[in-house]
């Protein structure tokens, strides 16, 4: 950006100066330049349905988490007694923090490291390796409620895959009902969310191995580096700055989730697989206690927790990278 | 590696790999054969034998959850909203990033600011107000309003991808141009656009695989059975029909089959589209 307006500024010096010279009553025609009129043809229609629709539904989102919108709009200014109320006495907002923690951190680890490990035996050109990464993609193209349908009846008790599978390997004493056991089910969500998410993944890691430099595995093979040590030492280190980027991506989205845990448990049972989302929309739609403005503040709140994140995230990584170099 | 004992060796080696490969196909992709399976069998044939290959295929069920069970007014309530969002989104977008690319002008860099943080906004921020605003503008519970609202949402990352590729078309051809006396729009039409179709196709394809498989949005902003689409007429029918599990799986294989079918000629750019934006 920076060079390109040095440029610019040259370009219209120049122009400026040869009109002068030549006494050219037009200038060059300019193609860095338009009309507000032209600008704002383009502009106009995305940014209006923009503003409307997304920059004034946050700000509303905002406003309405320090009010408690009643039924027919009813409007109270209350200031910070919903964040107050949330935080002090809200217990089931903070199971649902919990469980959100956790689904973000172990299915946030598992892909990355799940994604790498199926990029790698991709990478290592077994036969068919094309094909592989189109069967394994497919998940990803598909919806959370198709996924969740499925996976609901695997977990089946009766005749799920799960079970099946326990039973014929003789593990039957370990069948569950996975979805309905409290201590499993959040687990179990956790497990197809990962399931969805790997092929994402592995695209992603599968592109940086291809962008490596061949020289430095050559050089490493001739050394009779071992697979293993070359991995640690020189695939992983490399591919750092995916796996941040990876890391980061996984974990907002994690934080947010609702489609799948909504489909699959609707938060149950006992609010074991509950989520900041899922307990969001559950206050604004499904209790019965008409109030806008709590679940907002939710919202906000958890917004900010997850920027806070985000940044620290980055803040941290990039630390590390220059302590390295 | 020439001798046939070193290569007969390093098979070996490969042997656990290749059946991990093996086992990972079978989690990451059968279960999908499982549903086409069942989607061609009847409830009391699943019951009897859930992993069983259909003994006798039942095509008329496809009939059925078309005419009977609604899922036709559901896959074009889909198809409706997915189109019209996608061609507008692609349109819209692509003039922003055109702006965004080539022009510059006071206020470029707030419009752009603006524009590519509602990347990082969370749907769960919007969702809430959006259900109010639609209902004062009269637009709840209409194909239009979802329309307007996934349009709005998905602008960031296509202007992202787009203005990414736009700013790489050399300066020089729109000099030319320029010079030839091309007006803007002509500047527009004739040269972002056609050199710019590779980064139109994975927008296009991006929005619409995130669309068609959209579920918090629509969940809040439609509640009437005949303005459903097909994720909610799905979640509508499992739970009315909780154990009617042969239809379901029907319903099932009519929402997948269309990106299934789009996946089979278009694996590369569809993989290429969806993780456009992890990318960097």
């Amino acid at each position: 950006m920076q060079a390109g307006g040095t440029l610019q500024a040259e370009r219209e010096g120049k122009s400026r100066a040869s009109w002068l010279t030549r006494l050219r009553p037009r200038p060059e025609p300019d193609a860095r330049r338009a009309g507000p009129s032209t600008l704002a043809i383009f502009l106009a229609p995305a940014l209006l349905l923009y503003a409307g629709f997304m920059v004034y539904p946050v700000l509303r989102t905002f406003y309405n988490s320090v009010h408690t919108i009643g039924p027919q709009n009813v409007q109270k200014f209350v200031g910070f007694a919903n964040f107050h109320e949330l935080l002090s006495t809200d217990l089931v907002f903070w199971k649902a923090v919990g469980n959100t923690a956790i689904f973000a951190i172990v299915a946030t680890i598992a892909d990355v490291l799940g994604g790498l490990l199926i990029a790698l035996c991709l990478f290592s050109r077994p036969p068919f390796a094309k094909l592989l990464r189109v069967v394994w993609f497919t998940p990803v193209l598909m919806s959370y409620v198709v996924v969740g349908i499925i996976w609901v009846w695997i977990y089946d008790y009766d005749w799920g895959l799960a079970n099946t599978v326990l039973r014929w390997i003789g593990l039957g004493a370990w069948e569950q009902s996975w979805l309905g056991d409290p201590h499993t089910a959040l687990g179990s969500v956790m497990v197809t969310h990962i399931w969805k998410w790997l092929g994402f993944n592995m695209i992603i890691f599968l592109a940086a191995l291809s962008a490596l430099p061949g020289e430095v595995l050559g050089a490493a093979e001739l050394d009779n580096c071992g697979w293993f040590a070359k991995l640690v030492y020189i695939i992983i280190p490399m591919l750092r700055p995916t796996i941040v980027n990876l890391t980061v991506l996984s974990f907002i989205g994690k934080m947010m989730i609702f489609d799948l845990v909504w489909i699959m448990t609707g938060g149950g049972p006992l609010w074991s697989t509950e989520t900041v989302s899922t307990y969001v929309y559950k206050r604004a739609f499904d209790w019965n206690t008409f109030d806008l403005g709590y679940p907002s503040a939710i919202a906000v709140l958890w917004f900010i927790i997850i920027m806070v994140f985000v940044v620290l995230m980055t803040r941290l990584f990039r630390q590390r990278d220059k302590l390295e170099f | 590696m020439g001798s046939p004992a070193a290569s007969w060796l390093s098979h070996v080696r490969r042997t656990p790999l290749l059946l991990f490969l093996m086992l990972y196909t079978v989690i990451s992709g059968g279960p999908f054969l499982w549903v086409a399976t069942m989607s061609l069998r009847t409830t009391p044939e699943i019951f009897a034998a859930p992993y069983a290959l259909p003994s006798r295929i039942h095509w008329e069920k496809f009939v059925e959850a078309w005419t009977k069970s609604n899922y036709s007014t559901y896959f074009w309530n889909s198809v409706l909203v997915v189109v019209t969002a996608v061609v507008l989104l692609t349109v819209l977008g692509a003039m922003v990033a055109h702006c965004l690319a080539r022009y510059r002008f006071r206020g470029s860099r707030a419009v752009r600011f603006v524009i590519l943080s509602g990347m990082v906004l969370p749907p769960q921020l919007m969702i809430l107000s959006l259900f109010q605003i639609l209902l004062e503008y009269g637009l709840y519970n209409t194909l239009t309003g979802l329309i307007v609202v996934y349009i709005a949402g998905h602008l960031a990352m296509t202007v992202y991808i787009l203005e990414g590729f736009f700013a790489q078309i050399p300066q020089d051809l729109f000099d030319a141009a320029r010079m030839d006396g091309y007006s803007d729009f002509e500047i527009f039409w004739r040269i972002t656009l056609p050199i710019g179709v590779p980064a139109l196709f994975t927008t296009v394809t991006l929005n619409f695989i995130i669309l068609w498989n959209e579920f918090l949005y629509a969940v809040v902003l439609l509640t009437e059975d005949d303005k459903r689409t097909l994720p909610l007429g799905i979640m509508h029918f499992m739970g009315s029909h909780q154990l009617d599990v042969g239809m379901l799986a029907t319903g099932l294989m009519i929402t997948i089959a269309p990106i299934i079918l789009l996946y089979a000629f278009f694996s590369e750019t569809m993989i290429k589209g969806m993780t456009a934006g992890a990318v960097r």
